[in-house]
Protein backbone atom coordinates (compact mmCIF):
# COMPACT_ATOMS: atom_id res chain seq x y z
CA UNK A 1 0.00 0.00 0.00
CA UNK A 2 1.05 3.35 -1.05
CA UNK A 3 0.52 6.88 0.65
CA UNK A 4 -2.93 8.66 0.07
CA UNK A 5 -1.33 10.90 -2.49
CA UNK A 6 -3.17 14.74 -4.27
CA UNK A 7 -0.71 16.05 -6.79
CA UNK A 8 -2.29 19.54 -7.76
CA UNK A 9 -3.05 19.80 -11.35
CA UNK A 10 -3.43 23.31 -11.51
CA UNK A 11 -3.28 26.57 -10.12
CA UNK A 12 -7.41 26.78 -8.43
CA UNK A 13 -9.25 29.87 -9.68
CA UNK A 14 -10.96 30.22 -5.81
CA UNK A 15 -9.25 29.64 -2.53
CA UNK A 16 -10.05 25.74 -1.77
CA UNK A 17 -10.44 24.04 1.59
CA UNK A 18 -8.82 20.60 2.27
CA UNK A 19 -10.00 20.41 5.67
CA UNK A 20 -11.93 16.82 3.97
CA UNK A 21 -8.83 15.40 2.83
CA UNK A 22 -7.32 14.25 6.94
CA UNK A 23 -6.70 10.82 7.72
CA UNK A 24 -9.45 10.64 9.89
CA UNK A 25 -11.86 11.90 7.37
CA UNK A 26 -10.93 9.45 5.07
CA UNK A 27 -10.31 6.56 6.50
CA UNK A 28 -12.51 3.36 4.68
CA UNK A 29 -13.07 5.68 1.86
CA UNK A 30 -12.72 4.97 -2.00
CA UNK A 31 -10.85 6.39 -4.33
CA UNK A 32 -14.52 7.86 -6.48
CA UNK A 33 -15.64 8.56 -3.34
CA UNK A 34 -13.05 10.93 -2.71
CA UNK A 35 -12.64 12.43 -5.52
CA UNK A 36 -16.29 13.94 -5.27
CA UNK A 37 -15.75 15.37 -2.16
CA UNK A 38 -16.25 19.28 -2.88
CA UNK A 39 -12.98 21.50 -1.53
CA UNK A 40 -14.21 25.26 -3.75
CA UNK A 41 -15.39 27.93 -1.53
CA UNK A 42 -17.23 29.92 -3.57
CA UNK A 43 -20.89 29.59 -6.28
CA UNK A 44 -18.78 28.18 -8.51
CA UNK A 45 -18.48 23.90 -7.65
CA UNK A 46 -15.23 22.52 -7.26
CA UNK A 47 -14.29 18.60 -6.54
CA UNK A 48 -11.13 17.33 -5.33
CA UNK A 49 -11.33 15.43 -8.68
CA UNK A 50 -11.24 18.44 -10.42
CA UNK A 51 -8.04 19.74 -8.55
CA UNK A 52 -6.10 16.78 -7.87
CA UNK A 53 -4.77 13.90 -9.56
CA UNK A 54 -5.36 11.39 -6.56
CA UNK A 55 -3.34 8.41 -6.30
CA UNK A 56 -2.19 5.40 -3.21
CA UNK A 57 -4.46 4.63 -1.16
CA UNK A 58 -2.98 4.26 2.53
CA UNK A 59 -5.46 6.84 4.39
CA UNK A 60 -3.04 6.87 7.52
CA UNK A 61 -0.54 8.93 4.84
CA UNK A 62 -1.67 11.55 3.51
CA UNK A 63 0.75 13.46 0.63
CA UNK A 64 0.23 16.82 -1.29
CA UNK A 65 2.15 17.58 -4.08
CA UNK A 66 2.37 21.30 -5.82
CA UNK A 67 0.02 22.61 -3.70
CA UNK A 68 -0.08 26.69 -3.31
CA UNK A 69 -1.01 29.70 -0.80
CA UNK A 70 -4.61 29.09 -1.92
CA UNK A 71 -4.59 25.52 -0.18
CA UNK A 72 -6.19 26.27 3.45
CA UNK A 73 -7.09 23.96 6.31
CA UNK A 74 -4.76 21.41 5.01
CA UNK A 75 -4.57 18.76 7.58
CA UNK A 76 -7.24 21.11 10.08
CA UNK A 77 -8.16 18.83 13.06
CA UNK A 78 -7.39 15.50 12.67
CA UNK A 79 -6.03 13.44 15.12
CA UNK A 80 -3.61 10.80 14.52
CA UNK A 81 -1.96 9.89 10.71
CA UNK A 82 0.90 11.20 9.06
CA UNK A 83 0.07 14.23 6.22
CA UNK A 84 3.12 15.63 3.94
CA UNK A 85 3.24 18.43 2.23
CA UNK A 86 5.58 18.99 -0.90
CA UNK A 87 4.49 22.96 -1.39
CA UNK A 88 3.30 25.50 0.16
CA UNK A 89 -0.10 26.15 2.42
CA UNK A 90 -2.39 28.55 3.00
CA UNK A 91 -4.49 29.44 6.23
CA UNK A 92 -5.33 27.43 9.14
CA UNK A 93 -2.34 24.45 8.18
CA UNK A 94 -3.24 21.91 10.97
CA UNK A 95 -5.68 24.49 12.95
CA UNK A 96 -7.09 22.49 15.52
CA UNK A 97 -4.54 19.63 15.26
CA UNK A 98 -5.41 17.05 17.72
CA UNK A 99 -2.77 14.38 17.42
CA UNK A 100 -0.42 12.72 14.03
CA UNK A 101 2.36 14.64 12.54
CA UNK A 102 1.81 17.28 9.76
CA UNK A 103 4.94 18.51 7.66
CA UNK A 104 5.00 21.13 5.68
CA UNK A 105 8.16 21.87 3.23
CA UNK A 106 7.10 25.36 1.91
CA UNK A 107 5.50 28.07 3.72
CA UNK A 108 2.42 28.44 5.64
CA UNK A 109 -0.06 31.16 6.07
CA UNK A 110 -1.72 33.28 8.65
CA UNK A 111 -2.94 30.87 11.70
CA UNK A 112 -1.03 27.88 10.84
CA UNK A 113 -1.45 25.92 14.34
CA UNK A 114 -4.00 27.94 15.28
CA UNK A 115 -5.43 26.48 17.97
CA UNK A 116 -3.45 23.34 18.30
CA UNK A 117 -3.93 20.49 20.99
CA UNK A 118 -1.39 17.80 19.94
CA UNK A 119 0.71 16.00 17.28
CA UNK A 120 3.46 17.70 15.79
CA UNK A 121 3.75 20.78 12.92
CA UNK A 122 6.85 21.16 11.50
CA UNK A 123 7.03 24.05 9.08
CA UNK A 124 9.79 23.91 6.79
CA UNK A 125 9.31 27.76 5.27
CA UNK A 126 7.52 30.51 7.08
CA UNK A 127 4.91 30.81 8.34
CA UNK A 128 2.45 33.99 8.57
CA UNK A 129 0.94 36.00 11.22
CA UNK A 130 -0.64 34.71 14.10
CA UNK A 131 0.58 30.51 14.20
CA UNK A 132 -0.24 28.79 17.17
CA UNK A 133 -2.51 31.41 17.79
CA UNK A 134 -6.24 31.98 19.15
CA UNK A 135 -8.85 30.97 16.38
CA UNK A 136 -11.93 33.41 16.29
CA UNK A 137 -14.50 32.67 18.80
CA UNK A 138 -11.81 30.81 20.97
CA UNK A 139 -10.56 31.61 24.48
CA UNK A 140 -6.67 29.92 24.41
CA UNK A 141 -4.63 29.79 21.15
CA UNK A 142 -2.20 26.31 21.14
CA UNK A 143 -2.85 23.74 23.89
CA UNK A 144 -0.35 20.97 23.25
CA UNK A 145 1.85 19.34 20.65
CA UNK A 146 5.04 20.94 18.96
CA UNK A 147 4.77 23.58 16.46
CA UNK A 148 8.31 24.03 14.87
CA UNK A 149 8.73 26.56 12.62
CA UNK A 150 12.20 26.30 10.51
CA UNK A 151 11.95 29.48 8.37
CA UNK A 152 10.40 32.35 10.20
CA UNK A 153 7.29 33.79 11.72
CA UNK A 154 4.89 36.37 11.34
CA UNK A 155 3.34 38.57 13.77
CA UNK A 156 1.25 37.84 16.30
CA UNK A 157 2.57 34.30 17.12
CA UNK A 158 1.75 32.41 19.93
CA UNK A 159 -1.59 34.76 21.39
CA UNK A 160 -2.91 33.55 24.10
CA UNK A 161 -1.00 30.25 23.86
CA UNK A 162 -1.84 27.56 27.23
CA UNK A 163 0.43 24.95 26.26
CA UNK A 164 3.13 22.96 24.21
CA UNK A 165 6.03 24.33 22.61
CA UNK A 166 6.92 26.28 19.41
CA UNK A 167 10.39 26.19 18.56
CA UNK A 168 11.25 29.01 15.56
CA UNK A 169 14.48 28.53 14.02
CA UNK A 170 14.34 32.23 11.91
CA UNK A 171 13.29 35.03 13.06
CA UNK A 172 9.57 36.49 15.02
CA UNK A 173 7.58 39.37 14.23
CA UNK A 174 5.90 41.72 16.84
CA UNK A 175 4.17 40.91 19.47
CA UNK A 176 5.49 37.41 19.86
CA UNK A 177 4.41 35.39 22.69
CA UNK A 178 1.78 38.00 23.54
CA UNK A 179 -0.81 37.56 26.01
CA UNK A 180 0.47 33.81 26.71
CA UNK A 181 -1.11 31.91 29.66
CA UNK A 182 1.37 29.28 29.66
CA UNK A 183 3.73 27.00 27.32
CA UNK A 184 6.97 27.55 25.65
CA UNK A 185 8.56 29.39 22.86
CA UNK A 186 12.19 29.75 21.46
CA UNK A 187 13.54 31.60 19.45
CA UNK A 188 16.64 30.77 17.49
CA UNK A 189 16.62 34.50 15.69
CA UNK A 190 16.07 38.04 16.34
CA UNK A 191 12.65 38.99 17.59
CA UNK A 192 10.56 42.23 16.85
CA UNK A 193 9.00 44.34 18.87
CA UNK A 194 6.56 43.60 22.30
CA UNK A 195 7.34 40.26 22.72
CA UNK A 196 5.47 38.57 25.18
CA UNK A 197 3.22 41.71 25.77
CA UNK A 198 0.54 40.72 28.16
CA UNK A 199 1.75 37.43 28.51
CA UNK A 200 0.76 36.07 32.44
CA UNK A 201 2.27 32.75 32.87
CA UNK A 202 4.76 30.81 29.88
CA UNK A 203 8.46 31.25 28.86
CA UNK A 204 10.00 32.48 26.22
CA UNK A 205 13.41 31.48 25.49
CA UNK A 206 16.19 33.94 23.55
CA UNK A 207 19.11 32.45 21.97
CA UNK A 208 19.67 35.93 21.05
CA UNK A 209 19.10 38.96 23.13
CA UNK A 210 16.29 41.01 22.09
CA UNK A 211 16.47 44.36 20.79
CA UNK A 212 13.77 45.72 22.49
CA UNK A 213 12.51 44.12 25.80
CA UNK A 214 9.06 45.47 27.62
CA UNK A 215 9.91 47.35 30.62
CA UNK A 216 7.46 45.47 32.42
CA UNK A 217 9.66 42.67 32.40
CA UNK A 218 11.77 42.52 35.87
CA UNK A 219 15.58 41.25 35.61
CA UNK A 220 15.85 38.51 37.82
CA UNK A 221 19.46 38.06 36.79
CA UNK A 222 21.58 35.07 35.33
CA UNK A 223 20.98 31.58 37.01
CA UNK A 224 21.23 28.23 36.26
CA UNK A 225 18.10 25.94 34.57
CA UNK A 226 18.36 22.19 34.74
CA UNK A 227 15.15 22.22 32.89
CA UNK A 228 16.73 23.24 29.81
CA UNK A 229 18.66 20.14 29.42
CA UNK A 230 15.10 18.25 29.12
CA UNK A 231 14.14 21.22 26.35
CA UNK A 232 17.24 20.64 25.00
CA UNK A 233 16.63 16.91 24.95
CA UNK A 234 12.66 17.36 23.45
CA UNK A 235 14.13 19.42 20.57
CA UNK A 236 16.93 17.35 19.19
CA UNK A 237 14.04 14.22 19.57
CA UNK A 238 12.29 16.50 16.81
CA UNK A 239 15.51 17.38 14.84
CA UNK A 240 16.09 20.86 16.29
CA UNK A 241 19.68 20.84 16.19
CA UNK A 242 20.70 23.67 19.08
CA UNK A 243 23.24 23.52 22.68
CA UNK A 244 21.25 24.78 25.25
CA UNK A 245 23.71 26.27 28.11
CA UNK A 246 22.62 25.78 31.43
CA UNK A 247 23.17 29.17 32.15
CA UNK A 248 20.12 31.99 31.13
CA UNK A 249 19.06 35.71 31.91
CA UNK A 250 15.56 35.55 33.59
CA UNK A 251 13.19 38.75 33.51
CA UNK A 252 9.68 38.14 35.13
CA UNK A 253 6.73 39.78 33.73
CA UNK A 254 4.49 40.62 31.92
CA UNK A 255 4.26 42.81 35.21
CA UNK A 256 0.97 44.43 33.47
CA UNK A 257 -0.56 41.41 33.48
CA UNK A 258 -0.05 38.69 36.20
CA UNK A 259 3.45 38.87 35.99
CA UNK A 260 4.27 35.16 36.66
CA UNK A 261 5.74 34.53 32.69
CA UNK A 262 9.36 34.50 32.66
CA UNK A 263 11.89 35.85 29.58
CA UNK A 264 15.40 33.20 29.49
CA UNK A 265 17.76 35.14 27.39
CA UNK A 266 20.48 32.46 26.83
CA UNK A 267 24.19 33.08 28.26
CA UNK B 1 19.39 -31.43 54.08
CA UNK B 2 22.67 -30.66 52.39
CA UNK B 3 21.47 -29.88 49.05
CA UNK B 4 24.07 -28.28 47.16
CA UNK B 5 28.20 -28.35 48.34
CA UNK B 6 29.85 -26.05 46.14
CA UNK B 7 33.64 -25.03 46.77
CA UNK B 8 33.37 -26.68 50.46
CA UNK B 9 29.87 -24.62 51.48
CA UNK B 10 26.88 -26.52 51.83
CA UNK B 11 23.68 -24.91 50.48
CA UNK B 12 20.70 -26.04 52.28
CA UNK B 13 17.16 -25.30 51.07
CA UNK B 14 14.95 -24.90 53.62
CA UNK B 15 12.79 -21.69 52.87
CA UNK B 16 12.99 -17.96 52.05
CA UNK B 17 11.05 -15.58 53.38
CA UNK B 18 8.83 -13.66 50.62
CA UNK B 19 6.56 -10.34 51.56
CA UNK B 20 4.64 -8.74 49.02
CA UNK B 21 5.03 -5.13 49.11
CA UNK B 22 4.65 -2.06 46.97
CA UNK B 23 7.44 -0.57 45.52
CA UNK B 24 9.19 2.48 43.21
CA UNK B 25 11.77 3.84 41.49
CA UNK B 26 12.88 7.35 41.77
CA UNK B 27 15.78 8.66 39.44
CA UNK B 28 18.16 11.57 41.64
CA UNK B 29 20.28 13.93 39.31
CA UNK B 30 22.57 16.30 40.24
CA UNK B 31 25.89 18.68 39.31
CA UNK B 32 28.05 15.60 40.14
CA UNK B 33 28.10 11.94 40.62
CA UNK B 34 28.93 12.62 44.04
CA UNK B 35 26.26 14.99 45.24
CA UNK B 36 23.72 12.28 43.44
CA UNK B 37 25.41 9.82 45.87
CA UNK B 38 24.99 12.24 48.47
CA UNK B 39 20.90 12.93 47.80
CA UNK B 40 20.38 9.27 47.34
CA UNK B 41 22.44 7.76 50.86
CA UNK B 42 20.37 10.69 52.12
CA UNK B 43 17.05 9.41 50.90
CA UNK B 44 17.60 6.36 51.82
CA UNK B 45 19.24 6.45 55.47
CA UNK B 46 17.25 5.22 58.33
CA UNK B 47 15.48 2.51 55.81
CA UNK B 48 16.23 -0.92 56.66
CA UNK B 49 13.35 -2.42 57.70
CA UNK B 50 9.16 -1.52 57.56
CA UNK B 51 9.39 -2.50 61.06
CA UNK B 52 10.12 0.97 62.82
CA UNK B 53 11.83 2.95 59.33
CA UNK B 54 8.28 3.07 57.61
CA UNK B 55 10.05 2.20 54.33
CA UNK B 56 12.99 -0.11 53.40
CA UNK B 57 15.26 1.98 50.67
CA UNK B 58 18.27 1.27 48.60
CA UNK B 59 20.44 2.45 46.05
CA UNK B 60 19.76 0.13 43.09
CA UNK B 61 22.59 1.55 40.60
CA UNK B 62 24.76 4.33 39.52
CA UNK B 63 24.06 6.51 35.78
CA UNK B 64 25.88 7.78 33.87
CA UNK B 65 24.86 11.13 31.83
CA UNK B 66 23.74 9.48 28.80
CA UNK B 67 21.09 7.16 31.17
CA UNK B 68 19.64 9.97 32.54
CA UNK B 69 16.64 12.54 31.62
CA UNK B 70 18.71 15.91 32.01
CA UNK B 71 21.71 14.47 30.98
CA UNK B 72 23.37 14.75 34.43
CA UNK B 73 25.07 11.92 36.71
CA UNK B 74 22.45 10.29 38.57
CA UNK B 75 21.35 7.67 41.21
CA UNK B 76 18.14 5.15 40.86
CA UNK B 77 16.77 4.64 43.83
CA UNK B 78 14.07 1.99 44.99
CA UNK B 79 11.05 2.35 47.84
CA UNK B 80 9.45 -0.26 49.68
CA UNK B 81 6.64 -0.77 51.39
CA UNK B 82 3.58 -2.72 52.75
CA UNK B 83 0.94 -0.84 51.05
CA UNK B 84 0.33 2.39 48.83
CA UNK B 85 -0.84 4.68 51.01
CA UNK B 86 2.48 4.39 53.18
CA UNK B 87 4.43 4.34 49.68
CA UNK B 88 2.89 7.68 48.95
CA UNK B 89 3.87 8.95 52.64
CA UNK B 90 7.62 7.86 52.67
CA UNK B 91 8.19 9.15 48.99
CA UNK B 92 6.69 12.58 49.59
CA UNK B 93 8.85 12.96 52.83
CA UNK B 94 11.69 11.09 51.80
CA UNK B 95 12.14 13.35 48.71
CA UNK B 96 10.83 16.56 49.84
CA UNK B 97 13.26 16.36 53.18
CA UNK B 98 16.34 14.58 51.40
CA UNK B 99 16.39 15.53 47.76
CA UNK B 100 14.89 18.84 47.24
CA UNK B 101 17.17 20.12 50.07
CA UNK B 102 20.62 18.68 48.76
CA UNK B 103 21.84 21.27 46.59
CA UNK B 104 21.71 20.85 42.56
CA UNK B 105 19.48 17.96 42.35
CA UNK B 106 16.66 16.97 40.23
CA UNK B 107 14.30 14.65 40.83
CA UNK B 108 12.10 12.00 37.73
CA UNK B 109 10.14 9.17 37.82
CA UNK B 110 11.95 5.77 37.54
CA UNK B 111 8.57 3.79 36.59
CA UNK B 112 6.19 5.34 33.58
CA UNK B 113 2.93 5.46 34.08
CA UNK B 114 0.38 4.12 36.08
CA UNK B 115 -0.66 3.15 38.95
CA UNK B 116 1.17 6.22 39.78
CA UNK B 117 2.40 8.27 42.96
CA UNK B 118 2.66 12.02 43.22
CA UNK B 119 5.94 13.41 43.19
CA UNK B 120 5.96 16.63 42.10
CA UNK B 121 2.46 17.46 42.32
CA UNK B 122 3.07 17.73 45.99
CA UNK B 123 6.13 19.18 46.53
CA UNK B 124 5.35 21.77 44.15
CA UNK B 125 3.46 23.86 46.98
CA UNK B 126 6.82 24.28 48.22
CA UNK B 127 6.84 27.05 45.67
CA UNK B 128 4.41 28.96 47.15
CA UNK B 129 2.85 30.33 44.16
CA UNK B 130 6.13 30.68 41.98
CA UNK B 131 6.33 27.18 40.59
CA UNK B 132 6.01 26.93 36.94
CA UNK B 133 5.10 23.31 35.28
CA UNK B 134 6.14 22.28 31.88
CA UNK B 135 4.92 19.14 30.23
CA UNK B 136 7.17 17.78 27.51
CA UNK B 137 6.16 14.75 25.61
CA UNK B 138 3.55 14.12 27.91
CA UNK B 139 5.47 13.93 30.91
CA UNK B 140 5.17 16.94 33.31
CA UNK B 141 7.57 18.93 35.22
CA UNK B 142 7.88 21.00 38.11
CA UNK B 143 10.13 23.85 38.23
CA UNK B 144 9.99 25.13 42.07
CA UNK B 145 12.38 28.20 42.82
CA UNK B 146 14.53 27.35 45.47
CA UNK B 147 17.74 29.24 47.16
CA UNK B 148 20.46 27.70 44.39
CA UNK B 149 17.99 28.41 41.37
CA UNK B 150 15.78 25.39 41.47
CA UNK B 151 14.05 22.27 41.95
CA UNK B 152 12.80 20.39 38.80
CA UNK B 153 10.48 17.19 39.82
CA UNK B 154 9.17 15.13 37.74
CA UNK B 155 4.73 15.11 38.69
CA UNK B 156 4.03 11.41 39.33
CA UNK B 157 6.15 8.31 39.15
CA UNK B 158 4.84 4.92 38.63
CA UNK B 159 4.83 2.28 41.29
CA UNK B 160 3.83 -1.83 41.02
CA UNK B 161 1.96 -4.13 43.37
CA UNK B 162 4.18 -7.15 42.77
CA UNK B 163 7.17 -6.45 44.75
CA UNK B 164 8.74 -8.64 46.73
CA UNK B 165 11.03 -8.59 49.90
CA UNK B 166 12.08 -11.09 52.63
CA UNK B 167 15.57 -12.21 54.26
CA UNK B 168 16.70 -15.00 51.48
CA UNK B 169 20.24 -15.65 52.83
CA UNK B 170 21.44 -17.18 56.01
CA UNK B 171 24.91 -17.42 55.38
CA UNK B 172 27.04 -19.75 58.10
CA UNK B 173 30.64 -19.97 59.23
CA UNK B 174 32.97 -20.97 61.66
CA UNK B 175 34.87 -17.53 61.93
CA UNK B 176 32.90 -13.92 62.22
CA UNK B 177 35.66 -12.70 59.77
CA UNK B 178 35.03 -15.38 57.43
CA UNK B 179 30.86 -14.87 57.18
CA UNK B 180 31.56 -11.17 56.76
CA UNK B 181 33.88 -11.31 53.96
CA UNK B 182 31.36 -13.91 52.15
CA UNK B 183 28.31 -11.82 52.40
CA UNK B 184 29.96 -8.84 51.48
CA UNK B 185 31.28 -10.29 48.56
CA UNK B 186 27.54 -11.83 47.76
CA UNK B 187 26.02 -7.99 48.20
CA UNK B 188 28.36 -7.01 45.73
CA UNK B 189 27.73 -9.38 43.23
CA UNK B 190 23.78 -8.83 43.41
CA UNK B 191 24.55 -4.84 43.14
CA UNK B 192 24.80 -5.37 39.64
CA UNK B 193 21.59 -6.88 39.51
CA UNK B 194 18.25 -4.38 38.06
CA UNK B 195 15.37 -4.07 40.03
CA UNK B 196 16.88 -4.88 43.62
CA UNK B 197 17.93 -3.64 46.84
CA UNK B 198 19.72 -4.81 49.41
CA UNK B 199 18.32 -2.67 52.21
CA UNK B 200 20.31 -3.28 56.05
CA UNK B 201 23.84 -1.50 56.31
CA UNK B 202 26.22 -2.75 53.71
CA UNK B 203 23.48 -4.99 52.59
CA UNK B 204 23.81 -7.29 55.59
CA UNK B 205 21.40 -8.82 58.94
CA UNK B 206 23.46 -9.68 61.69
CA UNK B 207 20.53 -9.25 63.85
CA UNK B 208 18.03 -11.76 62.31
CA UNK B 209 14.26 -11.83 63.92
CA UNK B 210 11.82 -14.02 65.46
CA UNK B 211 8.08 -12.92 65.53
CA UNK B 212 7.17 -12.50 68.81
CA UNK B 213 8.72 -12.43 72.28
CA UNK B 214 8.61 -13.12 76.12
CA UNK B 215 7.77 -9.37 76.67
CA UNK B 216 4.77 -7.92 75.67
CA UNK B 217 4.55 -5.17 73.23
CA UNK B 218 7.64 -6.36 71.13
CA UNK B 219 6.45 -7.72 67.96
CA UNK B 220 10.18 -9.04 67.33
CA UNK B 221 12.61 -10.58 69.09
CA UNK B 222 16.43 -12.28 68.65
CA UNK B 223 16.29 -15.28 66.03
CA UNK B 224 17.65 -17.50 69.02
CA UNK B 225 17.56 -20.60 66.77
CA UNK B 226 20.19 -18.88 64.83
CA UNK B 227 21.98 -17.38 67.47
CA UNK B 228 26.02 -18.90 68.58
CA UNK B 229 26.47 -17.87 71.64
CA UNK B 230 22.57 -19.87 72.94
CA UNK B 231 23.40 -23.07 70.86
CA UNK B 232 23.43 -25.33 74.16
CA UNK B 233 20.42 -23.66 75.24
CA UNK B 234 17.59 -23.28 73.20
CA UNK B 235 16.35 -25.91 70.46
CA UNK B 236 19.16 -24.29 67.80
CA UNK B 237 19.34 -25.10 64.33
CA UNK B 238 23.63 -24.14 64.11
CA UNK B 239 26.06 -26.77 63.90
CA UNK B 240 28.15 -26.55 66.79
CA UNK B 241 30.95 -25.43 65.11
CA UNK B 242 29.47 -22.66 63.75
CA UNK B 243 30.45 -19.02 65.21
CA UNK B 244 28.57 -16.72 63.34
CA UNK B 245 25.50 -15.99 61.35
CA UNK B 246 24.57 -13.15 59.21
CA UNK B 247 21.49 -12.73 56.58
CA UNK B 248 21.02 -10.95 53.51
CA UNK B 249 17.47 -9.11 52.83
CA UNK B 250 16.89 -8.88 49.07
CA UNK B 251 13.91 -5.97 47.91
CA UNK B 252 12.49 -6.28 44.66
CA UNK B 253 10.48 -4.71 42.24
CA UNK B 254 9.10 -7.91 40.27
CA UNK B 255 8.85 -11.82 41.71
CA UNK B 256 10.79 -13.07 39.33
CA UNK B 257 14.93 -12.27 38.63
CA UNK B 258 15.61 -9.76 36.22
CA UNK B 259 17.99 -10.16 33.26
CA UNK B 260 21.36 -8.44 34.14
CA UNK B 261 21.80 -5.51 32.01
Amino acid sequence: MSALTFKMKQRPDQRVDLSCLTPDRLAGMRSKDIEALHIGTTRSKLCVGDLFKVSGDETSQIRFVGTDDRCDHIGARFGEGEVLVDGDAGAYLGASLKGGTLTLKGDAGPYAGAAMSGGTLDIGGNAGERAGGVLVGEVHGMRGGRLIIRGNAGPMLAERMRRGIITVCGDADDYAGARVVAGTIVFLGKVGRFAGYGSKRGTLIFKKEPKEILPTFADCGVIEFTYLKLLERHLKEHDVKLRLPRRAQRLMGDMAAMGKGEMLILR
Amino acid sequence: MTDIKRKGVNIVDTFAEAFPMVGTRVVVTAPTAEWAEIAARTMTGFATSVIACGAEAGIERKLSRDETYDGRPGVSVLLFTMDKDKLQKQLRNRVGQCILTCPGTACYAGIPGKPSLKLGSSLRFFGDGWQMSKVIEGRRFWRIPVMDGEFVCEEKTGYTKDAVGGGNFLVLGKSHEGVLKACTRAVKAMSQMPDIITPFPGGIVRSGSKVGSKYKGQIASTNDAYCPTLKGAVDSELPLDVEAVMEIVIDGLRPRPSPPP
